[in-house]
């Protein structure tokens, strides 16, 4: 194989062109794919790494807003716990009160109660003193004891307010003395004058006996009445009696 | 060599010029890389490559990254270049491989063509770079006396560049038709295969020396720069 000069130029060309050739239509655009491809690759990773300081930004600011959060709820639970606290101590003192109430009402029933208790208790007591007396001066009563009534019963005529004689001094009523035993003359004639006296006048009573006095005498002048007896003194003990002078 | 060759058929006269098969299988092979890179290059898709874009796409970074790992930041120039010596000189010597075919860099015109390309592009992008005060400078570097081997230097390595491949692919096509010839058919897969391997070698080592070649121009202006 010998060197041929015009293979040799034809070679040199020929390369030079093919330099040419590759370098336009295979280096140059199969570099700038790359290029290009780099490029595109590059701005992904600056995206993702944008993207990426952007979730962290929103991780911290979720993370912010999340301790927020909780410092709410700590806040929150505090302020409920305060209104629970108040309302406890709110609805104790209800409570309280109420329980008061109800004490001082079953207090006011308790002594209601004992009063009325102790009222029934007295009552039984007059009763049953009632009761003693009465047969103790069922046995005491007779004439002697009668004497002693009219004597005191004469007693207190003297001793009448003036306001309480207008019934004496009414001419149209009767004047009526009842008496346990008759009584002697004696005994009408002094209440004629001491009854005439206070009456002004002279009057003339109706004399009558009652048993059921046991002992005593009562003088009624209309709607005045003037008990001296065992029977009337026994009931006003026992509180059944209304004195009414 | 005995060996059928279908080109040696269209060889013609241009006036003064003999086109011959060389020549021919130069523009064949050309037209089949051009075509190829064509074909691969028309639909480029950013987003979406095809393999055979994946392919070529790993090819120019293979490339690239050899150059920038011998001349660093220097890729972007020497691609063209470089890169095309390494993919035609491949694939020209892969060319005897296809019946009916040879070599075409069995053929020492191409050989010192390729070799005296390499030496002009030393010089040329050492002058681009440095100037040619300052280019010429660094053969007088560190001494003037070793001015003459430099000289030497540059001729003997381009003509070892142009000799070795030439030598190379001659004799491994002789010695293929040398064994073709003794032991038949019975060992032609080796011969395929060492051919392959050969060839591929031969095109890295040439692509190779060529750019450390270059690289040693580049390397001398950053020297310059630093002194």
């Amino acid at each position: 194989m010998e060197f041929d000069l015009t293979t040799f130029i034809l070679e040199v060309i020929n390369f030079l062109v093919l330099v040419w050739l590759l370098k336009h239509f295979f280096y140059r655009p199969v570099l700038a794919v790359i290029e290009k491809r780099q490029a595109e690759t590059a701005k992904t990773i600056a995206d993702a790494a944008a993207m990426r300081r952007e979730a962290e930004g929103l991780k911290s600011e979720c993370l912010g807003r999340l301790a927020g959060v909780d410092q709410e709820r700590v806040a929150a639970r505090a302020g409920l716990a305060e209104e629970i606290a108040a309302e406890r101590v709110r609805r104790l003192a209800a409570v309280e009160t109420e329980v008061n109430t109800d004490r001082q009402r079953r207090q006011m029933l308790e002594a209601r109660e004992r009063s009325e208790h102790e009222a029934a208790l007295e009552r039984e007591a007059v009763t049953i003193a009632a009761r003693f007396a009465s047969r103790f001066l069922d046995r005491l009563a007779g004439p002697e004891l009668e004497a002693k009534l009219v004597e005191l019963a004469l007693s207190e005529l003297d001793a009448l307010a003036p306001e309480k004689l207008d019934a004496l001094r009414d001419t149209s009523v009767s004047i009526k003395v009842v008496s346990a035993y008759p009584l002697d003359d004696a005994q009408r004639a002094a209440f004629t004058l001491a009854l005439g006296r206070l009456a002004g006048r002279t009057i003339s009573p109706e004399f009558s006996d009652d048993a059921v006095l046991k002992a005593g005498i009562c003088i009624m002048a209309g709607s005045w009445v003037l008990m001296a007896n065992l029977r009337d003194e026994l009931s006003f003990f026992s509180g059944n009696f209304d004195h009414g002078g | 060599m005995g060996k059928p060759e279908f080109l040696e058929l269209l060889a013609f006269h241009l006036g003064p010029l003999h086109i011959g098969a060389t020549v021919l299988t130069t523009w064949l092979l050309m037209a089949l890389l051009v075509g190829f890179v064509w074909f691969g290059t028309r639909r480029l898709s950013v987003d979406s490559p095809s393999r055979l874009q994946m392919a070529l796409e790993g090819t120019v970074l293979a490339l690239q990254q050899a150059i920038e790992d011998t001349a660093p930041g220097n890729d972007a120039r020497l691609l063209p270049f470089i890169g095309t010596l390494w993919l035609f000189i491949a694939a020209a010597n892969l060319m005897g491989l296809v019946p009916g075919l040879r070599s075409p860099t069995g053929d020492l015109s191409l050989t010192v063509a390729l070799a005296m390309l390499v030496f002009l592009s030393v010089h040329w992008f050492g002058i681009r770079i440095d100037g040619l005060r300052a280019y010429l400078r660094h053969y007088l570097d560190p001494n003037p006396i070793l001015l003459p081997f430099h000289l030497l230097g540059e001729v003997t390595r381009t003509l070892a560049l142009a000799v070795r491949l030439f030598g190379n692919m001659m004799s491994l096509e002789m010695a293929a038709l040398l064994v073709l010839l003794v032991a038949g058919f019975l060992a032609p897969i080796p011969l395929l295969m060492l051919h392959i391997v050969e060839a591929l070698v031969q095109a890295y080592i040439f692509g190779t020396l060529a750019l450390v070649y270059v690289a040693g121009a580049l390397q001398s202006h950053e020297l310059n720069k630093k002194e």
